[in-house]
């Protein structure tokens, strides 16, 4: 039988692949990557605090980043920057929807129920922002106070302002680019990049 | 630093050991380890691809399922880790049949 020719290009595609991968594990550079692209915290006063989603499992247990995400808008609410928590996220695959879970915490820490506004419905980041600029009409007010990760805000900001809100940034850390580990790095790098092809997809989408 | 050291500096003493064991109790020759290395930059160069085909593949999946369904599909789902791992695997069972083939 004919000896098949070596796969040459795909051994390059390889051994750069192992160059990439021994960069973004073994050294810094990805953590100055993502510093460049993350938003930076400018909390201010607002009319809301608006935390996004971020998944639960089938048993109501918040993931990491939702936790996060909640304790970040809880902590503005405590500094008396807004007068109302709006807690996002839906039901995932059967699990109890995720902004009742986080409602009952908030109320749990104290927050007193009419200033929970809960809102389930959004799937998207795109769809919560139609969601809340709804609320917000009801409501009364313009200016949010947003919550989500450092990588994920430069999306959602977008999203909110094209529905018609004014957006305060208010990023938590969810990963961290002083991430020391290699797979911490590679984490982080997964993230990164994730939000890179997802701006790349609503750009070209015209969808941001 | 110090992690990535370390891991390397394991990876490197039980990569020694390995090549030691292999070629007084196996017989192997160092000088196949050449062609060994071609392989593995082969095999992650079509890992590679093939992660790029099952993403592209399930993007567009994604999207004619939201179509189809009119229930909503995350896209989140094809940036699962495990993705990668799967696709390791293709690559690895595409180059032992391009090798069992000849």
């Amino acid at each position: 039988m004919a000896r098949r020719p070596p796969l040459r290009l795909v051994s390059i595609l390889g051994a750069l692949t192992l160059v990439l991968f021994a960069l973004l594990a073994f050294t810094p550079a990805i953590g100055a990557i993502s510093r460049r692209l993350d938003s930076v915290p400018e909390p201010g006063p607002a009319d809301a605090i608006v935390v996004l989603g971020a998944g639960s499992t089938r048993d109501g247990v918040l993931s990491d980043p939702s936790l996060r995400r909640f304790v970040g808008g809880l902590l503005l609410y405590r500094r008396g920057l807004a007068p109302r928590l709006i807690l996002m996220g839906p039901a995932y695959q059967g699990s109890p929807m995720e902004a009742e879970t986080r409602a009952g915490l908030a109320r749990e820490l104290g927050v007193p129920a009419d200033a929970i506004v809960v809102e389930g419905r959004g799937l998207t980041t795109r769809r919560e922002a139609a969601l809340v600029a709804q609320r917000m009409g009801e409501l009364g007010g313009k200016r949010v106070l947003l919550v989500t990760s450092a990588q994920h805000m430069h999306r959602a900001r977008r999203f909110f302002e094209r529905a018609g809100l004014e957006v305060v940034p208010a990023p938590v850390i969810e990963h961290s680019p002083l991430a020391q580990s290699p797979d911490g790095r590679l984490e982080l790098a997964r993230i990164v990049i994730q939000e890179g092809l997802a701006r790349l997809y609503y750009r070209l989408s015209g969808l941001l | 630093m110090g992690d990535a050291l370390y891991l390397i500096g394991l990876v490197a003493l039980t990569s020694a050991l390995v090549w030691v064991a292999g070629r007084r109790l196996l017989g192997l020759q160092t000088s196949a380890l050449r062609p060994a290395l071609r392989r593995l930059l082969e095999w992650v160069g079509l890992t590679v691809l093939l992660y790029a085909l099952n993403l592209f593949a399930g993007f567009a999946l994604v999207l004619l399922l939201r179509k189809l369904t009119g229930s909503f599909v995350s896209m989140y789902i094809n940036t699962d880790a495990t993705l990668v791992l799967l696709s390791a695997f293709q690559a690895l069972v595409f180059q032992w049949w391009r090798a069992e083939s000849e």
